[in-house]
């Protein structure tokens, strides 16, 4: 089977180049180096058997002297996976020989090697692209873009608010750079990056929240285990054998789950960005914050503005600096007439539209403009939270199609059948904790029916919509720990 | 044991033995005022609110006396994260002062003749207008901007609708801060409302008509955020940093704490900001809705030992004296008016009421003043029993 968009990763660390690379870190015991060993051994393949693990990520090439070992240390495992239907991705990174460590991985029958940089010319393999999000990049030939440098999602213990109970936590997500990938280049598959934190044993809950905040937002995950649970999963310890039954079954879930696949984002708002050069960051923040404040929205890449569906949208904030194409901005422009609200930098050249003098917001003058808006900021570089939050009062509560109650650690990922008629709520819980009440969802729009579904349940549960007096409804959900996904029909 | 507070006991910190500064010598403290307190039953927001709310300004002397040709300021009270709720309870069925509420009372003053009514509030951190903070919430501030003539809302978080922040001295010189740079609401207005929830605080025991009144401060000068040498533009953080632990000091440009070396206990700090408050911008006409609330306050930090519950106190108290009007709706919680720190519910903080009949504003004493309307043990809804005989469930479980 070829690598496709569909195809599962693990990083599988084995073998003496991965002994060579991490022999100075801290911590790094002869434990570590033995356990780097025997993960060479095909047996431990065993750890995949049964699991919609498929394609094993190892390390190829690093410029380093242990580079030829290691290409011949992992063939006995290479063959033997490759019996087993499995398919093998090898890293090259540092200072190796791309065009002999490409032929060797070919000659050794590895579906495909991931590097940063431009590909070889005529590779003659599938070469994935592998850089940090800030170059982002995919190539013809890979169904996959990889995606080098994601987070460990959860909150983290330096970033605990100091303002009392009151706060809402940060919390560390992968959602905004898949989210950017995916609207960069919609027709790959997203593999991203990112170890648990070194030093410490990780809950298998950390794990399954790892594979909910990279497979909910439409990307895999490239599998990373801690050291001490590749150990004991070699020794065929119970607690290794239950958490990495769970952290299974999360992957299983979104295999098997359909909206998770399928669907596609929605929202009233859309971030319009190239997240290139000096746009990455006010784009990326935009795409990082706007679930902070419960506000739904889709991304949509500044390339593919133009041919791009506006329906259903009321607002759109176009981030970048530089002014858009004539015809981008012809469309953008038409939207705001016909009703929309349309964001835009302070450098957006000769304003259209009318100031409206009545509307007073922090960081936005408000334009008149046919039957809407044009929103000009009033700074070159705003605050990114204040910007989220001015949009958010300027399209007004009153429009909120969702509203999360009672989750001050969750994030939601809001999407929707291509049919239309069926919708899907992903609820992420950064603080991998249930709370000591379940969110409450508030859906404006009615539905006909409404479930949550999550792999921390027995079964679906039918969730009963309890009507508001000045409309909408809202849905009251048992806790969660880590992941659920409230499905909603019409 | 039970015991008034001597003045000196007040300038030198509520009894415990610290050596603080006195106030200044043209500092006066007045008698406190004897006040009438109106309660009533009230078990819905639904049609009995209004004749209720109606009766009891009428047994406090008409709202007309007070109000007919001024402009009125309503504190309302919204304080707490909007997306934290109890349980499925609504916020308004909880911690905040009710939509019903605020449009009856707004209704009843425009009728009584009120010139111009401003509902007021600095909601947590929040930059967004009041109307965006009830719609967060699913309320229709229409009703309420529509309840009377000449309505509007003002977040007092930030400079608002001001051109320049109001300085509002304490007129004893302060047991904290000697005056308040606040929102020009709390001085464009002739009669000043506190408008406030029967219900409890993790920090100082109870929050009522006074303590409401500590949301007023705009946090762009006592938030987390706010500016150092000048208010910030724009609202961001609470006021914990500033008025509970004094981890740092309200904007340059606003008075400054009187004694640096004042405790940084939120139970020593509270009480007084919330007391020297009420006399730098008095309060004129106390409400407080014990229609819905909770138990356990609205952050609860947590505690095991502090449950929420929703509750349904069924009643309306309202008074002319915020320190009476506190201490008549004490009693009604089932809380002893005269309570000092260490008792129930000032457990770790001093009593604001006490520090307020100190600064001269009223008397706690039920019995120095005037109740009228439903006798209060026929209203008495005890929320300690209410967090007892949760725990006790929790106990046996």
């Amino acid at each position: 089977m070829a690598l496709n968009t569909e195809s599962i990763p693990m990083r599988w660390p084995a073998g003496p180049l991965d002994i060579a690379r991490r022999k100075n870190e801290k911590g790094f015991t002869a434990d570590t180096a033995e356990v780097l060993r025997k993960w060479l051994d095909p047996a431990t393949l065993a750890v995949v058997q049964g699991t919609p693990v498929n394609s094993l990520v190892v390390s190829w090439a690093s410029g380093l002297p242990a580079d030829a070992e290691q290409q011949l240390a992992l063939k006995p495992l290479i063959e033997k996976g490759l019996k087993a239907g499995l398919q093998f991705v090898g890293v090259i990174d540092g200072k190796a020989d791309r065009t002999a460590a490409v032929a060797a991985a070919k000659a050794a029958g590895l579906s495909a090697v991931a590097m940063d940089g431009e590909a070889p010319v005529n590779a003659g393999i599938t070469v994935i692209p592998r850089n940090g999000h800030t170059q982002m990049r995919w190539t013809t030939n890979s169904p996959v873009m990889g995606v080098s440098n994601g987070v460990w999602p959860g909150i983290p213990q330096e970033m605990v608010p100091t303002g009392g109970p009151t706060s809402l936590p940060w919390v560390n997500s992968n959602g905004a750079v898949i989210r950017i990938a995916r609207a960069l280049a919609p027709d790959k598959g997203v593999w991203i990056e990112f170890d648990p934190p070194q030093g410490a044993v990780q809950p298998a809950e950390a794990y399954m929240l790892a594979v909910a905040d990279t497979a909910s937002f439409g990307a895999g995950w490239v599998i990373s285990l801690d050291d001490a649970l590749r150990a004991d999963l070699t020794a065929n310890k119970q607690p290794a054998i239950d958490a990495w039954k769970k952290i299974t079954g999360m992957v299983t879930f979104f295999e098997q789950h359909e909206p998770a696949k399928t669907f596609h984002q929605t929202g009233p708002l859309a971030v319009v960005s190239d997240f290139a050069g000096s746009n990455w960051f006010p784009g990326e923040e935009a795409v990082n914050l706007f679930p902070r404040v419960r506000e739904p929205y889709r991304v949509i890449a500044r390339s593919r503005a133009v041919s791009a569906s506006f329906d259903g949208l009321q607002a759109i904030y176009y981030v970048d600096q530089e002014p858009p194409e004539p015809q981008l901005r012809e469309k953008l422009i038409a939207f705001a007439k016909a009703g929309g609200t349309l964001f835009v930098p302070s450098k957006w050249p000769e304003p259209e539209g009318q100031p409206m003098e009545a509307e007073q917001y922090f960081l936005f003058s408000l334009r008149a403009l046919g039957k809407g808006r044009l929103a000009v900021c009033k700074v070159d570089h705003p605050n990114s939270y204040d910007s989220v939050e001015d949009i958010q009062t300027i399209l007004s509560h009153r429009n909120d199609q969702l509203r999360l109650y009672n989750a001050p650690s969750m994030n939601f990922y809001y999407q929707a059948s291509a049919q239309g008629g069926r919708e899907v709520i992903h609820l992420l819980n950064y603080s991998r904790r249930p709370g000591s009440d379940g969110p409450l969802v508030y859906v404006k729009k009615p539905h006909r029916s409404a479930r949550l579904v999550s792999p921390e349940l027995a079964s679906p549960v039918e969730l009963k919509w309890v009507s508001q007096e000045a409309g909408g409804a809202e849905l009251s959900l048992p806790s969660i720990a880590v992941y659920g996904a409230v499905e909603l029909e019409s | 044991m039970n015991r008034d507070l001597t003045r000196r006991e007040v300038l030198l910190g509520a009894g415990a033995l610290l050596a603080l500064p006195a106030l200044p010598a043209w500092a006066t403290v007045p008698a406190p005022q004897a006040g009438r307190v109106a309660v009533a039953k009230c078990k819905t927001y639904g049609p009995e609110l209004l004749p209720a709310l109606s009766k009891m300004f009428d047994q406090l002397g008409g709202l007309d006396r007070l109000v007919k040709g001024k402009t009125v300021a309503v504190k309302i009270n919204l304080i707490g994260v909007r997306s934290q709720r109890l349980g499925n309870a609504l916020m308004e069925d909880t911690f905040w002062t009710h939509p019903h509420v605020i449009g009856s009372v707004v209704h009843l003053m425009g009728k009584a003749g009120a010139r111009k009514i401003r509902v007021v509030e600095g909601p947590w951190s929040s930059p967004e207008t009041l109307e965006e903070v009830m719609l967060s919430m699913n309320w229709k501030p229409q009703d309420i901007l529509n309840a009377a003539d000449n309505v509007e809302f003002e977040n007092t978080n930030y400079l608002g609708r001001g051109k320049k922040y109001s300085r509002l001295m304490v007129p004893s010189g302060g047991l904290i801060y000697p005056g308040y740079d606040l929102n020009h609401s709390y001085e464009d207005c002739d009669v000043f409302v506190s408008c406030a929830k029967l219900k409890e605080h993790a920090a100082t025991g109870v929050t009522l008509s006074m303590k409401n009144v500590y949301g007023s401060t705009p946090v762009t000068i006592y938030g987390e955020g706010a500016g150092v040498d000048e208010p910030s533009i724009r609202p961001h953080g609470g006021r914990g940093g500033t008025f509970h632990f004094a981890r740092r000091m309200p904007s340059k440009s606003a008075p400054q704490q009187i004694d640096m070396s004042l405790p940084k206990d939120a139970g020593y700090r509270i009480p007084r900001i919330v007391a020297e408050l009420c006399t730098a911008r008095p309060v004129h006409l106390a409400i407080i809705d014990g229609v819905k609330s909770a138990t356990g306050a609205e952050t609860n930090y947590g505690s095991p030992n502090r449950p929420q519950a929703a509750i349904n106190p069924g009643v309306l108290i309202a008074g002319t004296n915020c320190v009476a009007t506190d201490a008549v709706a004490m009693a009604v919680m089932g809380f002893d008016p005269m309570a000092i720190r260490g008792t129930a519910p000032f457990v770790s903080s001093d009593s604001m009421q006490q520090l307020g009949e100190s600064l001269g504003i009223g008397w706690r004493d039920p019995s120095k003043n005037e109740v009228v309307g439903a006798p209060i043990s026929e209203v008495v809804f005890s929320y300690t029993a209410v967090r007892d005989k949760i725990l006790a469930a929790k106990k046996k479980a």
